[in-house]
């Protein structure tokens, strides 16, 4: 008899070796994070001034695209092949291992993300006391986009990767709005800890909600 | 008491069965249609034409007799489809999930009038078409949900599985409505607050207001008509194989 967090290590080890076996699965988005970046200074110039305000906008944007790149994959490939099947029949809880991919998914998107906003801070021209905002920012955003991104791959499973993106997208603006403000008082020297507040509660609404529904979503295709 | 609850009850037992329903809307349409017809008319006369004239903004303020009631219909529906697809996935009662499916154009259509309305008022009032400010780009989140809500039961083949994708974001999807609610109240913003609250007694002049609760009304009941309309052509569409649809429609 196995408990729910042996159930949660089998799936992270299994799906961590299967990431890392396959090293376009982390590489892609922080690859893909960096190049929308770049692109913001080629297309409005490397004036200073211009780039360090639209700095908290850039890193975001660039963030929700990136985190959006793999949500397809999140359960696709285990769909296809029928592990997600046995999952269902062997798991009790199936919350856990929508908890399981979510978490996969931050490990293999969020967190290099994060380690790239930093070089994005200095390349833009971001003052060294907003590192640590941003990093707070980020960690409580791209966990909730990686919760938003399993409903979204859930229930678009078998479908174009673009619906996904287009499900998911509406619901990631107050990330976005919350994110940028963090980003954009601190360099004000202005409190930010209310939105970080208003991250954090929706981080914890949405883990035990977004999971339950995902669950539901995933036996769409188990009728 | 007991008696009305068992009847009210069974009476929604009975909706939940597409031939019961059908035939029970084909008594209440024209009813509902004529009821739509006569508050609207009635409010929107009353407002364009009888009720005095803004001091300060002259009679451009009129457009909010549309305004007000299709930004509250907008997301007064959307509250009702995350209702309908509550319902939907705990208790699978299929005609929930038509309901949701019926309202969804609606609610966008009042989503896209609200915007429309309220740029056409921007422009001599505000002096632009459309500010970045919380209320609008809210609603605008509001349309955008709409939007991807039609999009994923577009794409989904079976349509009870369609209805379940929906009814799942829906519940999500609500959590927009108190941000828009609040959204004047939060920020600052262009927009003015509400006039309107249950508590407290309006701060227009009854002669303004009261156009605007009969179009309201009017509003609620054109939302009503439309979407039996709608739910009737879904429940015929679902139901084309079935025998008292067939039996209906051969004579």
């Amino acid at each position: 008899m196995n408990s729910i967090f042996d159930w949660l290590t089998i799936i992270l080890r299994r799906d961590l070796l299967i990431a890392f076996r396959r090293s376009a699965t982390y590489i892609t988005p922080l690859i893909f994070f960096l190049i929308v970046v770049t692109f913001f200074p080629l297309a409005l110039g490397p004036q200073e001034s211009l780039l360090s305000s639209l700095a908290p906008g850039v890193i975001w944007i660039a963030t929700l695209l990136a985190s959006l790149l793999a949500v397809e994959s999140i359960f696709s490939e285990d769909f296809r092949d029928g592990t997600l099947d046995d999952f269902f029949i062997s798991l009790e809880p199936s919350f856990v291992l929508v908890f399981a991919k979510v978490l996969i998914h931050w490990l293999i998107t969020g967190l290099p993300i994060m380690a790239a906003s930093i070089i994005a801070a200095i390349v833009l021209y971001l003052p060294f006391d907003s590192f640590l905002p941003i990093l707070l920012s980020l960690i409580l955003g791209t966990s909730f986009m990686s919760l938003l991104g399993a409903l979204g791959a859930a229930l678009s499973l078998g479908k174009s990767a673009i619906l996904s993106a287009i499900i998911v997208l509406p619901f990631s603006i107050p990330t976005l709005l919350m994110g940028t403000s963090v980003i954009t008082s601190s360099i004000n020297n202005q409190d930010y800890f209310g939105f970080l507040m208003i991250m954090g509660a929706m981080l914890a609404i949405g883990i035990p909600l977004l999971c339950l529904l995902t669950v539901e979503a995933l036996l769409l295709n188990y009728d | 008491m007991t008696s009305m609850w068992k009847v009210l009850k069974q009476w929604f037992i009975e909706m939940g069965s597409p031939p019961l329903f059908y035939n029970w809307s084909s008594k209440i349409i024209p009813w509902l249609g004529i009821a739509t017809l006569v508050l609207l008319s009635i409010g929107i006369f009353w407002g364009l034409f009888v009720s005095p004239i803004d001091y300060k903004q002259g009679d451009v303020y009129r457009i909010l007799y549309i305004h007000v009631p299709s930004a509250i219909l907008g997301e007064s529906i959307f509250i009702f489809m995350a209702i309908c697809g509550f319902i939907n996935v705990i208790w699978r009662a299929k005609i929930s999930g038509m309901m949701l499916k019926a309202a969804a154009p609606i609610g966008m259509s009042f989503t896209l009038l609200v915007l429309v309305t309220g740029s056409v008022w921007g422009k001599p009032t505000w002096g632009t078409w459309w500010v970045w400010d919380a209320r609008l780009t809210s609603t605008l989140i509001l349309f955008f949900i709409y939007a991807a809500l039609i999009g994923l039961h577009s794409t989904i083949e079976d349509k009870t599985k369609a209805d379940r994708a929906v009814s799942i974001l829906s519940i999500v999807g609500v959590a927009i409505i108190p941000v828009i609610k609040k959204s004047v109240d939060w920020w600052q913003t262009l927009h003015q607050p509400s006039t309107f609250t249950i508590t407290s007694s309006p701060s227009m002049s009854p002669e303004m207001y009261l156009p605007l609760l009969v179009c309201l009304l009017g509003f609620y009941l054109f939302f009503a008509f439309s979407l039996t309309l709608n739910l009737r052509n879904e429940v015929l569409d679902r139901e084309r194989s079935k025998n008292w649809v067939k039996q209906k429609f051969s004579s």
